[in-house]
């Protein structure tokens, strides 16, 4: 019943590359030859449907739906497969399993949820009716910035949780009430990914610097990149560019997710 | 004194693929010249008609810069050729040349050259051999700058160490294509040098958390009524996936 993994993105400053790597993330793996799924929790501003190339205006039913019961769960997911189109990095995905959910589960949203009863378990058993009915190996969400309850939700029913982090002390000192929270919820599988890293570290040194302070795997150092300031927004970035250094780094990532038992 | 400037022609790569024979042939039909210090060898702009060998003494190679100025682009000396090409296209000097010191240059003028030219076959076949030969060496020196280049760009600098031994034998100095590579190898091995130091000058990042802000952080999220439902049930969950 329970053979696809949910792997929740987190980060606890906004802008840190959440949608950017989670797009690409759940790309590779499709490429790996993987069945997946990614949960669009940002409809609003430019979120992971820009990068798989989802029209907004063309989003009907979404997540929010399914919950409630107003919507079958295929009405929903959005095939990037069949529709990779617009972007040379996104016609890679062509004939793959990939699948995108759009929903809305934020600010207002949120307390409306809660007020009407959707709790974890009823959020659980529609991430679990997701992976069923689509067969998923891997079920991705994108969080929003900070610990609120819909982000400790997620991490909460999360099999892995990838948490990116900017290398400055405000980004490790909010990161380390998070790896603590997912310490305390038992998350199986805790990842850390650098982002925005700046080229005048010593990213091996860097890597080694973070594992010992929080005593968990630094899957990746992705550096601060103009090039991709440029184009992720419009294209899946690792996918366009395979040999850039953001890319290779990316990629280990992707495989530590892939290794996870 | 013809030994002299046989020897010296033996040496240009011009002439390299010459018989002893025919550049003997040669060697008489040159001219020896002696400049006095500061004299003009020749004039930029005019039409040049000859190749000189310098057998003693030296000379600059000078031209004007953007004020008018005199700008010294190199200095030649004892078994040094000037104007070679000018044999054959007799194209306008690039530059003025002017004795640095009281020196002796042999001369070898067009007209004498083409006169041996039509004479003799096998100096024409020799000559254009050897203008083929360095076509095809500079055309493999240019394909190895360009692979470089493009090494250089991917900062693949791996060929550094492996070329190493064999661009220490400095390029001869009329072989351009050649002084080209070398130059082209020790500018990025400069480069190189230069990235390795930066590299080492890569900057620390000091961690420094707040414990005591953690652990408070911490306890205001999970003090909540909300938090201990949830880890609750993520409790239960994790048992449930566990059995499967
Ligand atoms: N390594 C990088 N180098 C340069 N720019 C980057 C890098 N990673 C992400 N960006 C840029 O930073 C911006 C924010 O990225 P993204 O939207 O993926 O972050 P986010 O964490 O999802 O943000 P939010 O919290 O607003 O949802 C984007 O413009 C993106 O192109
Ligand atoms: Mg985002």
């Amino acid at each position: 019943m329970n053979k696809g993994k949910i792997v929740s993105i987190h980060s606890f400053r906004g802008g840190t590359g959440k949608s950017n790597t989670t797009a690409n993330l759940a790309a590779q793996v499709a490429l790996a030859g993987k069945r997946v799924g990614v949960v669009d929790t940002d409809i609003q501003s430019p979120g992971i449907h820009v990068l798989f190339g989802l029209d907004e205006n063309k989003m009907g039913k979404t997540m929010n739906d399914f919950l409630h019961g107003k919507a079958t769960i295929r009405e929903i997911g959005f095939s990037v497969g069949e529709n990779a189109v617009g972007g040379e990095g996104r016609a890679k995905l062509a004939g793959q399993n990939l699948w995108l959910f759009p929903s809305s589960i934020r600010g207002r949203e949120i307390s409306q949820i809660l007020k009407e009863g959707i709790d974890f378990n009823l959020l659980n058993e529609g991430l679990q009716k997701t992976i069923t009915e689509f067969d998923l190996d891997y079920l991705f969400i994108d969080t929003h910035p900070g610990l609120n309850e819909e982000t400790l939700l997620s991490i909460a029913t999360s099999d892995i949780l990838i948490i990116i982090l900017r290398p400055d002390n405000q980004d490790l000192q909010g990161t380390s009430v998070t790896v603590d929270i997912a310490r305390s919820l038992d998350v199986p599988n805790l990842l850390l990914m650098v982002n925005k890293a700046l080229p005048k570290y010593d990213f091996v040194e860097l890597k080694k610097e973070i594992e010992d302070k929080f005593n968990a795997p630094v899957t990746g150092v992705l550096p601060l990149s103009f090039d991709l300031a440029d184009n992720a927004s419009n294209d899946l970035f690792s996918l366009r560019y395979p040999d850039h250094e953001w890319s290779k780094a990316l990629r280990g990532v992707a495989d530590a997710v892939l290794a996870t038992g | 004194m013809k030994s002299d400037i046989l020897n010296q022609l033996q040496k240009t790569s011009m002439f390299m693929n010459l018989s002893e024979e025919a550049l003997a042939d040669l060697a008489v039909k040159a001219s020896t010249r002696t400049l006095e210090k500061d004299e003009v060898l020749m004039r930029k702009g005019e039409r040049g008609d000859s190749l000189f060998l310098i057998h003693d003494g030296w000379v600059k190679i000078v031209t004007e810069d953007s004020k008018g100025d005199e700008l010294i682009i190199n200095k030649c000396g004892p078994g040094e050729t000037i104007g070679e090409m000018s044999l054959l296209d007799g194209s306008p000097r690039s530059a003025t040349v002017i004795a640095l010191t009281a020196s002796e240059v042999f001369e070898l003028k067009q007209d004498v050259f083409e006169e041996i030219l039509d004479q003799r076959t096998d100096v024409s076949l020799a000559i254009i051999r050897s203008y083929s030969e360095r076509l095809r060496f500079a055309t493999t020196y240019i394909e190895k700058a360009i692979d470089w280049s493009q090494k250089t760009a991917e900062g693949d600098y791996s060929f550094v160490e492996q070329t190493q031994p064999l661009m220490n034998d400095s390029a001869s100095n009329d072989d351009k294509a050649a002084q080209l590579l070398s130059t082209f190898f020790t500018m990025v091995r400069r480069v190189k040098e230069r990235e390795d130091g930066l590299k080492q000058q890569l900057e620390k990042l000091t961690i420094e958390i707040d414990q005591a802000r953690r652990k408070q952080e911490f306890e205001e999220i999970t003090g909540t009524e909300f938090y201990a439902n949830l880890k609750e049930q993520a409790k239960t969950l994790r048992q449930k996936r566990a059995q499967g």
